[in-house]
């Protein structure tokens, strides 16, 4: 009995998946749970188990491919059962339950009616007697008879393309000496005949390669950082606020409490957990920040989850740090580097990153003081965090030494206009400058 | 040449033989001065007289006995049946009978007669009156059994039956009386065993029998149209079968439809299919042998039911085509 393994949907915005690595190959056996491939979503690299047990069967794609969700990416089974050459078509995102059931029996079918019966390759007698009499294994002839049926015309076919590549003696001769395969030349001469400029040209074309400069695929994380930052970038109008904020009595809370902090939890609170908090409790008082936008819907979140940008190797990831504005400082900080590690060491579940309504990315560690943060759809905004840096103020009249910190908010226009931003903004300059009104 | 009836050919084959062979003779049903139930022999009462053109009572175990008693004591009878349903009645005499004896005796005994009988549907004669049961006889070694399509074959077969020392079983087709064709006046015989290749193809065979020659024939024609070769190979005799022939023309071809007016479940057209399955041929086969036959059910009385129980043109043509496209036409 064969079972399907699907591309499984692990976040309502995932539609592929990238395989990255398989960690069975055909024909072995596999336990349930054990883990099949590894693939990487929009968000996040996963490996995805295996719900039943048997022979890895079949495998359909490579790695890189980019298979849909719910796609039948490979087949287990027992070791007489045969899985078809090609994956059956697969149910789609918006199916219902029933279709899906649906969906399965018709698979079922089709393997039923796959090109072998019982192990043994379709083929007419006839068509039979042609591979005898050439030599040819019937098995690797492609029927395109009723079941897959191999007929007669089938192995002619497949024994004219075997035999229909046209070489010139000459181009033979030197493609042998450079051990050049003149199956992969494309010939230029009469009927396709690959003549001696193709093997010369192959020849070039094989020394230029060397010389060229070091191209990195798309591929993995990058490529998903990619494609959502273009996504984002191009479909949202970007409007980025900037303003300058005093954290003269943030630092002195940060002193106060990281003794008591770091007793508790053995991490230290750093600037990310107070502006964190800050923000959270600003949202509260401006819900349409803290919204979504879905479908020419603006969609009023009721949770304030805060996705913290991460920078991992050759990649960004935003683990989301659930209901800021229920959580102390203490758990605040715990959760934040908790989830900071494993984004770094790739050990984020689909849970872990789903469900922010609004995105912190901080690059106060840097020279850097504003910027304008690309908005983590489909939220409505993201606060870029700069550096703090003692900078020369005015202050009631006299030059003031403070230690100032740039907050750069980008918001989509579509949802938020800017005096709605503006004022969230400001009072969020105010609450971080004043940081005891936290506590009411 | 002139073209004579397929009934007309049957009576001169007999006339012919009857002038010079003093042992030959005709029993049946109402043969006499009526001419029989389809009119075969009439006019031969007059030239023959009543001795030999003998009217028996309506008992079909009797004249059978009679024909089987006389032809061991050195007769050569020809005996008709008003329709071949009601053989079953004459089964007795011809297979335990008939089909034994020369071979019980060594050989020291013969039973050289020929029974002729009507058969097929397509008269609205109903269940009782219209069926094709020739692999009834097809199953008893010791009978010949002969289904002529055409006047000229029937003409050359029937002369080969009459000359044959073993029971011979003459399938004559109700609807084929009425057919023409071009058939020598002289006395000509065609061999018991050799089918006839009524037309060459290159793309597919069909063998086909009796009636259904015609049919196969009208479907080639359609066919051709659309560019398919079709060779149609008419074995005219079942019993000794032409394996040679329909093996030639289907390793030629590698596809073969079987099509024949009787019931199809334990028709002659599966010992066609398997003698191919068994033959040199099988290794030609780019396709499934595909068997047309009559419908599991007794021939229906009315017209349209008739029709419908028994192949007719666009069942072979789309036989043709499911054997010859190799994507199922209909899913």
């Amino acid at each position: 009995m064969l079972k399907e393994v699907f591309m499984p949907k692990l976040s309502s915005t995932m539609e592929v998946g990238t395989l990255l690595e398989w960690f069975k190959e055909e024909g072995e056996s596999v336990e349930v749970g054990e883990p099949l491939f590894e693939i990487m979503t929009d968000k996040i690299n996963i490996e995805v188990e295996s719900y039943d047990e048997g022979i890895l069967l079949k495998k359909y794609y490579d790695v890189e491919d980019e298979i849909p969700v719910n796609e039948i990416v490979a087949f287990i089974g027992e070791s007489n059962d045969k899985a078809p050459d090609t994956p059956p078509a697969a149910g789609n995102v918006e199916q219902s339950e029933e279709e899906v059931v649906a969906e399965e029996v018709v698979s079922q079918e089709e393997v039923t009616t796959s090109e072998e019966f019982n192990g043994n390759v379709r083929a007419t007698p006839a068509a039979r007697r042609v591979a005898r009499e050439n030599n040819l294994s019937i098995a690797t002839v492609q029927g395109t008879g009723e079941n897959g049926r191999i007929h007669k015309q089938d192995v002619v076919d497949e024994l004219n393309t075997k035999s229909s590549k046209l070489v010139t003696p000459l181009a033979g001769k030197i493609a042998a000496d450079q051990g050049i395969d003149t199956g992969s030349i494309q010939g230029t001469g009469a009927r396709g005949k690959v003549v001696k400029q193709d093997v010369l040209g192959q020849q070039t074309s094989s020394v230029q390669e060397t010389v060229e400069l070091e191209r990195i695929k798309l591929k993995g994380l990058r490529k998903a950082v990619a494609d959502k930052m273009l996504q984002s970038a191009s479909s949202i109008p970007h409007v980025t606020l900037t303003t300058d904020v005093d954290m003269s009595k943030a630092i002195e809370v940060r002193k106060a409490l990281l003794p008591t902090i770091e007793a508790q939890t053995g991490y230290r609170v750093s600037y990310t957990e107070i502006i964190m908090k800050a923000t959270a409790c600003v949202l509260k008082n401006h819900p349409r920040v803290n919204a979504s936008l879905i479908d020419n819907e603006i969609v009023m979140n009721q949770a304030i989850n805060l996705g913290l940008a991460v920078a991992v190797e050759d990649g960004l990831i935003v683990p989301s740090v659930p209901n800021v504005d229920k959580a102390g400082l203490a758990e605040l900080t715990t959760v934040s580097k908790e989830l900071g590690a494993k984004a770094r060491n790739n050990k984020l579940t689909p849970d872990e990153m789903r469900g922010s309504t609004f995105t912190i990315s901080n690059l106060g560690m840097y020279a850097i003081d504003g910027f304008t943060p690309i908005i983590n759809a489909p939220e409505t905004a993201i606060l870029g965090v700069g550096r703090i840096v003692e900078k020369a103020v005015v202050i009631e009249h006299v030059v003031e030494v403070r230690p100032m910190m740039v907050l750069s908010l980008s918001f989509d226009h579509r949802a938020i206009d800017g005096a709605p931003a503006a004022a969230f903004l400001t009072e969020l300059k105010e609450r971080l400058e004043n940081p005891w009104t936290l506590l009411v | 040449m002139r073209e004579i009836t397929y009934l007309e050919a049957v009576r001169e084959a007999m006339s012919i033989e009857m002038r010079k062979n003093n042992d030959v003779f005709l029993m049946g049903e109402d043969i006499g001065v009526y001419g029989g139930a389809f009119g075969v022999s009439r006019g031969m009462i007059e030239e023959f007289g009543p001795e030999r053109i003998r009217n028996t009572p309506i008992s079909e175990a009797g004249i059978a006995g009679a024909a089987v008693g006389s032809a061991l004591t050195g007769m050569r009878p020809i005996m008709e049946l008003q329709f071949s349903d009601f053989i079953t009645i004459a089964l007795d005499q011809i297979v335990n009978q008939a089909a034994k004896l020369r071979y019980m005796y060594g050989g020291k005994g013969k039973v050289p007669m020929v029974v002729r009988t009507p058969s097929g549907s397509g008269t609205g004669a109903a269940a009782q009156h219209s069926q094709s049961l020739e692999a009834w006889v097809t199953h008893i070694p010791g009978l010949k059994v002969v289904q002529p399509s055409t006047a000229y074959d029937a003409k050359g077969l029937l002369k080969a039956a009459m000359d044959d020392d073993n029971p011979v079983i003459f399938y004559e087709h109700k609807l084929l009386y009425k057919t023409s064709s071009e058939v020598p006046e002289e006395e000509y015989s065609i061999p018991l065993g050799k089918a006839d290749v009524k037309r060459e193809g290159t793309d597919i065979t069909i063998v086909a029998t009796a009636i259904m020659v015609h049919k196969a024939l009208e479907a080639a024609a359609e066919l051709e149209k659309e560019g398919i070769s079709v060779e149609v190979v008419d074995p005219r005799t079942l019993v000794p079968l032409d394996t040679e022939t329909i093996i030639e023309s289907v390793a030629k071809t590698g596809h073969l439809v079987v099509v024949h007016e009787a019931v199809k479940r334990g028709g002659f057209g599966g010992e066609i299919a398997s003698m191919i399955a068994e033959s040199e041929a099988f290794d030609y086969l780019d396709a499934p042998i595909k068997r047309l036959g009559g419908v599991e059910t007794p021939i229906p009385y009315n017209p349209e039911l008739e029709k419908a129980a028994i192949p007719q043109v666009p069942d072979i043509v789309n036989a043709v085509k499911e054997t010859l496209t190799k994507k199922a036409v209909a899913k």
